[in-house]
């Protein structure tokens, strides 16, 4: 993976939790996982998978740091779903509708494991009020976001403006 | 379904990646937040809280323009509403302006000091939660303000909010008392039990060692039993009447404070002063009980006191 490339992931990542933390944190119809969502769409690009597996593992372990539940929780959520995700992604790049519904999936099955893992380890902080509108709304606002924006995402990490073109 | 080709190492990468995650979650678990883990997560606070500032300045005020807009249809009933509350709230405080005086003369009668006001207040301004199902809050005090963990927190009303679980220079995490972990200790009236969270509602359940029944609309306040919270600050209300069964009594409780529209929170600094807490002056023994926050099983232990 080339410096630039490195960069580029690094301030997306960094937006994403700026963002998630701040803005998406205080609209309650609205409300991606906006970090989850990097993860995923970093499946798309040309970056070698198990390093695709590691920065979807370090997203996850930042949102751990910044949060309240017992560390690691998301970083092995993140990883469980990139590796979902490079292993379906042939699937995703046949149009810009697939792609998004691909990426709510994934999400939906995200956010599953990290309610499941998260209550086998004791983390009530996790199932506060709107727990179960949460698991729907959140994949629809990540299946919006990657219906307009993974090709972009794409073309940007991957500096080819050829990609995602749905040919 | 899932396509995997030969001389693919993401399975083995998973593996690892998996292996080192749950000995993260084991570690941080045993540590209780502190050690390596703690560093960590005071490191990584104490450089996305400055963004975190930087993006709350811009976003607050469009998140509040865009509410008020979606709101607008009900602000002319809600100014209605208040309007009643305020002309109701005005004749209270003239009513209560005798009790004041006479409370006053009879202050200076007995020379008494009013004590529990002197609790110092730190207000800090939330400024994000980690993501959407995390329901900690982020708040732009920390260390650097006197911040504490383990401090009450309340909201600009005097309701409990919950206290802080994380702190760095500049910046603070605070666990609502509406997502847990624990309970707190609590009183309904002259009755003692504690509100532990529940799963997917802000509605808290309240356990009470009762001989009496308690009402809807009963005030539920913070216990002197409690080891988290200074005593009589306000919980939130009991939502439907019940009636103990044998020593006991279970029932809901809806808290004061809305979680959704909080942006400015009170830090209280409290214990003032826990070093002199624990070493008494005087030999006077008291006993108190403290009640389990936890929801688990009850202890009593004995403490000195300073009242001499």
């Amino acid at each position: 993976m080339r410096l630039r490339t490195v960069i580029t992931v690094a301030i997306v990542l960094l937006v994403a939790i700026v963002l998630q933390t701040t803005l998406f944190s205080q609209t309650s119809l609205f409300t991606p996982d906006l970090v989850m969502l990097v993860a995923i769409m970093l499946c798309l690009t040309r970056i070698r998978p198990e390093l695709t597996l590691g920065l979807a593992f370090v997203a996850g372990l930042a949102v751990d740091l910044l949060g309240s539940a017992v560390l690691g929780l998301r970083a092995i959520v993140f990883t469980v779903v990139a590796y979902l995700a490079l292993r379906t992604r042939e699937r995703a790049d046949i149009g810009r509708v697939i792609t998004g519904i691909w990426a709510g999936l994934l999400t939906l099955a995200g956010v599953v494991l990290l309610l499941l893992v998260g209550t086998l380890f004791g983390q009530t902080v996790l199932l506060g009020e709107g727990v179960v509108d949460l698991l729907f709304l959140v994949p629809i606002a990540n299946m919006i976001l990657a219906f307009i924006f993974a090709p972009l995402f794409v073309r940007l990490v991957d500096r080819d403006s050829t990609a995602f073109r749905y040919a | 379904m899932l396509s995997r080709q030969p001389g693919d190492r993401t399975l083995p990468t998973l593996v690892t990646l998996l292996v080192i995650g749950v000995l993260l979650m084991t570690f941080d678990i045993r540590s209780e937040g502190g050690g390596v883990t703690g560093v960590l997560r005071t490191g990584t606070q104490s450089i996305v809280a400055p963004l975190q500032k930087g993006a709350a300045l811009v976003v607050n005020p469009v998140v509040d323009v865009i509410e008020s807009l979606t709101n607008v249809a009900t602000l002319r009933e809600q100014v209605l509403d208040l309007e009643a509350e305020l002309a109701d709230a005005e004749a209270q405080v003239v009513a209560l302006q005798d009790d004041m005086a006479r409370l006053e003369l009879y202050e200076e009668l007995y020379a008494l000091e009013a004590t529990g006001t002197d609790i110092g207040r730190t207000p800090a301004q939330v400024i994000g939660q980690p993501d959407a199902f995390d329901g900690a809050l982020i708040i732009d005090k920390g260390t650097g303000d006197g911040i504490v963990v383990g401090q009450p927190v309340l909201d600009t009303n005097g309701y409990v909010v919950g206290s802080v679980q994380q702190v760095t220079p500049v910046s603070a995490t605070i666990v609502p008392i509406t997502v847990g972990p624990g309970g707190v200790a609590v009183a309904v009236g002259n009755q003692i039990g504690t509100v532990l969270p529940q799963v997917n509602t802000d509605v808290m359940r309240l356990d009470l060692t009762a001989e009496e029944p308690v009402f809807a609309g009963d005030r539920v306040v913070t216990s002197s039993a409690s080891v988290r919270f200074p005593a009589g600050f306000p919980v939130g209300e009991v939502l439907a009447d019940a009636a103990p069964t044998g020593e006991s009594l279970t029932t809901e409780v809806a808290p004061y404070v809305q979680m959704e529209t909080l942006r400015v929170v009170v830090i209280l600094a409290w214990p003032p002063d826990p070093i002199s807490a624990i070493t008494p002056d005087t030999t006077t023994t008291t006993t108190s009980t403290t009640l389990p926050e936890d929801g688990s099983t009850s202890t009593t232990s004995t403490t000195l006191g300073e009242d001499g």
